[in-house]
């Protein structure tokens, strides 16, 4: 699939067929994963892809922002000793960017492959650290549900006037030499 | 519905609202209404096999949320209508009562 058809077509799947994900698809999608950009190369991220329907369904008690039936659940996760270690203390913020393009790439080469997901914050991350049994330095910054999409949603509106030229503000930008 | 399946239905919905007791503190206004309705959906799925007696009732206050509820993200007013209309709705069924 071409980049920007990805790019373009991508929506938060909140409804999963049946069709069960196959290992292999899920392991290639943790490979994107770790070819997205990160801030000197700390890699703060771990992935913990969960598959077995009890775990899904424990942690789906806990994350009121897990809508639908996924398939597969990857919990995207910085270590925050890495970072930190790496970055010192403002590895912490850097790590959280990290995560989210990790989990931006992830969700791109997802659509690529036919499927569907969805990123959620809208869970307890102390409650799915102990649920996937994570040290405390592990922590769950986003969830992303997997599945093959029973749905096409619409896409939303997306806001036009947030585009600027060379200055804040400026709708149309000028020459440096006007 | 078995004891067991009313049990697990029940305790899943006890996790639902604990953690969104707590999500909703660094969360989005919005998101507290949404979480509510939604835990209506929830338990709704509970009582239309639970209560047989309105039962329809149950599916049609169910289906008309899982409809509508994800406006909450692009659509404020429908959003509110919807709460509106969801409780005209149940107005009706409590003077029925």
């Amino acid at each position: 699939m071409n980049l920007e058809k990805a790019i373009f077509g991508r929506r938060s799947v909140r409804n999963y067929s049946s069709k069960i994900l196959e290992k292999k698809h899920l392991k290639e999608l943790l490979d994107a994963g770790i070819w997205a950009p990160t801030a000197g190369n700390i890699q703060p991220w771990v992935f913990v892809c969960v598959t077995h329907t009890k775990r899904i369904q424990q942690i789906h008690t806990v994350s009121p922002g897990m809508l639908g039936n996924p398939q597969a659940l990857i919990c995207v996760c910085s270590d925050q000793n890495r970072a930190v270690e790496k970055a010192g203390p403002g590895g912490r913020t850097l790590a959280i960017m990290d995560c989210a393009m990790a989990a931006q790439t992830i969700m791109l080469f997802a659509y690529g492959l036919g499927m569907g997901t969805c990123a959620i914050r809208s869970f307890n991350p102390s409650a799915v650290r102990e649920l996937i049994s994570a040290p405390a330095h592990i922590h769950p910054e986003l969830l992303i549900t997997v599945g093959y999409p029973a749905e096409s949603p619409k896409p939303p509106a997306r806001k036009k006037d947030v585009f600027f030229w060379e200055l804040y503000n400026e709708k149309e930008g000028k020459k440096d030499d006007e | 519905m078995t004891s067991d399946t009313l049990s697990r239905g029940l305790f899943d919905l006890v996790g639902y609202m604990l953690t969104s007791a707590r999500g909703l503190v660094d969360e989005p206004p919005l998101y507290g209404p949404f979480r509510l309705i939604d835990g209506v959906s929830r338990l709704c799925e509970i009582l239309t096999q639970e209560d047989e007696e309105n039962k329809a009732f149950y599916k049609d206050l169910k289906s008309k949320i899982d409809e509508r509820k994800y406006t909450v993200m692009s659509d404020t007013d429908t959003f509110i209508n919807l709460m509106d209309e969801l409780v005209y709705d149940f107005t009706t069924k409590l003077k029925e009562r």
